[in-house]
């Protein structure tokens, strides 16, 4: 019963009390109404601005360089240029953005402003001094541009385009070629109808290739095995790591569960690169501190290993050009048409800090291919076809 | 008093409006739900379905070109999705129905499965994957893609696929493709 009476609606009862009462009551619920939706509509105003993509402009001092990291929710399209102590980077905008800008301490740069013009904005970095170069890239996930500037101390002449040219006789290390010949030892790689070894095989290319290269060029020639040994992936890239090479070429024969499977493939290192490169970031910036002070000993191995495993994602464009002119004098050779580069995760080129590719020279579980690999001529005419593509692409990169 | 009762309304009205932008405005920012790994609402809705049979679709190489080829099956769902990857992974075991070739050797068995809450599939394979490996890169990329590429397609929320030997993880297979990192799938190398 009580709650029946608890029920009733109270305006009824306000309605027989007090007509005045009722009135401003009811004059109250659209200004309270009123009030409501002005503060809702404050509140979807203000909220507003979320939707609108924000642009995260930081920067952060290394030992010998500053970096300046400019994020986004959207991919950014960009040109860099400079000027006497001036960076500006052009960033084109669709959409308005939001700019949010992290206070800094730096050695090197003396402000970042940015302007906004019809269609984009400009981050303009004021240096300390003009003598700098710089470089920038993108990488993804979330969206950002990466400008790494470097003061160029003492003597060093400005720098206008690009410090890429710098051609300094005394610091250029002698060309060094590396060549790899794959598995060895109990690991026998391939095995053909005919009881061919894959590491047979690659040892007699490998060692013809590596006497082509002597013959013909002024260059170093570093082998991974001239033997039948065991020679673990890692140690491979640490060979060509450790002679500064300049090019690395691993080679391999071809194995497929197809018998009419047949030609050459080169391959080069293919890595979710994105993420391997936001993930070296973030670990570079998490980590700068320790990095560039003391390190702890037991920690070294851990940060040199993280760094050398993703050592060949800096070089993939490279070595795409040089398995591309590989290819295309192993598809001379064969007469293999239309067969272009290949990538895949191979784990011997992951961690080579140069060019690198890995050469399958024909397939061995192929019949006819088995009997010509067998072949002394054979070999050294894919030696040579691969010199041949080596050649090409250091005489192109040579300039 | 109509004319009070009108202000209410129009008042009223102007509130539904108001709701109305707040409600299209937050539309517009709020992002749809991350595709996360959404096992429970997934097996309920498996489990009603039960019996119904589902296509899935495995991935094979062919003696014919370097690619993959689908072949279509019919399965009855399993009631989690580790169980249904598992169930993918015999399916691609028992090899194909088609006459494709298989990729894994026929001694291999499946020792266990799991899924991530991040969406990496552990797929743990007897020694024998590795043992009695055909060598060779493409007798390798082969076997690594039938296994990613059949459970990625196949499973939304697996996005990457880790594959274990023994329990432990191995460098590779035979000295060619890198096992220490999770594979996405690449469908590039799948027939059209």
């Amino acid at each position: 019963m009580s709650s029946d009476a608890g029920s009733i609606p109270a305006a009824s009862i306000i309605e027989i009390d007090d007509r005045d009462k009722l009135y401003k009551l009811r004059r109250g619920i659209p200004k309270l109404t009123l009030a409501f939706s002005v503060i809702f509509l404050f509140l979807s105003i203000s909220s507003a601005p979320q939707s609108q993509p924000i642009l995260k402009i930081s920067a952060q001092d290394y030992e010998k360089y500053s970096r300046v990291t400019i994020q986004s929710d959207l991919p950014l399209s960009s040109s860099v240029e400079q000027s006497d102590t001036f960076v500006f980077v052009k960033i084109r905008a669709n959409t308005p953005f939001r700019i949010q800008r992290e206070s800094f301490r730096s050695r090197f740069i003396k402000s970042v402003g940015w302007s906004r013009g019809s269609g984009s904005y400009t981050l303009i970095i004021n240096m300390e001094h003009e003598n700098f170069s710089c470089n920038s890239f993108k990488v993804q996930n979330p969206p950002s541009l990466i400008i790494e500037i470097h003061p160029n101390r003492g003597q060093d002449p400005p720098i206008n385009e690009t410090n890429r040219n710098r051609t300094n006789p005394q610091t250029v290390d002698p060309e060094c070629i590396v060549i790899d010949p794959g598995h060895g030892g109990l690991e026998a790689g391939a095995k053909g109808k005919f009881g061919t070894l894959e590491k047979d095989i690659t040892l007699a290319i490998g060692m013809k290739l590596a006497e082509i290269v002597r013959q013909t060029r002024a260059s170093n020639v570093v082998l991974t095995r001239d033997r039948d040994v065991d020679l673990s992936l890692e140690d491979r890239s640490a060979i060509a790591n450790n002679n500064k090479a300049t090019v690395f070429i691993s080679v391999h024969v071809n194995g497929s569960y197809r018998k009419g499977a047949a030609g050459p493939e080169t391959y080069f290192l293919s890595k979710d690169a994105t993420d391997e490169e936001s993930r070296r970031l973030a670990f570079m910036e998490n980590n700068s501190e320790e990095m560039e002070n003391n390190i702890q000993a037991e920690d070294e191995d851990l940060i040199k290993m993280i760094l050398w495993d993703m050592a060949q994602t800096a070089y993939l464009k490279q070595s795409s050009q040089l398995a591309e002119a590989i290819q295309s004098e192993l598809n001379l050779l064969w007469g293999t048409r239309n067969r272009g580069i290949k990538q895949a995760p191979f784990k011997v080129l992951t961690g080579v800090a140069c060019p690198a590719v890995l050469v399958e020279v024909a397939f061995l579980s192929n019949p006819q291919e088995e009997r010509k690999l067998l072949t002394e001529e054979y070999q050294r005419k894919i030696a040579q076809a691969v010199y041949d593509g080596l050649a090409k692409f250091l005489r192109d990169n040579s300039r | 008093m109509d004319k009070k009762k009108l202000v209410i309304l129009a008042v009223l009205l102007l509130f539904l409006v108001v709701l109305v932008i707040i409600y299209l405005n937050l539309g517009g920012t709020v992002k749809p739900w991350p595709t996360q790994f959404i096992s429970s609402s997934q097996d309920e809705s498996e489990s009603e379905k039960q019996n119904e049979s589902t296509t899935i679709i495995l991935f094979f190489p062919s003696e014919h070109d370097s690619l993959l080829h689908r072949e279509e099956r019919e399965i009855i769902p399993e009631s989690s999705l580790a169980l249904h990857a598992k169930r993918i992974i015999s399916e691609l075991l028992n090899g194909s129905q088609r006459g494709f070739l298989s990729p894994i050797p026929p001694e291999t068995r499946l020792r266990e499965l799991y899924i991530t809450k991040e969406g990496v599939a552990y797929v743990d394979f007897s020694r024998e994957i590795m043992d009695k490996h055909l060598s060779g890169s493409s007798a390798e990329m082969s076997t690594i893609y039938s296994v990613v590429n059949s459970l990625s397609y196949n499973i939304k929320p697996i996005k990457k696929v880790f594959i274990l030997i023994d329990g432990g993880e191995k460098k590779t297979l035979g000295g060619h493709i890198d096992l220490t990192s999770p594979f996405q799938p690449i469908y590039d190398i799948v027939a059209k």
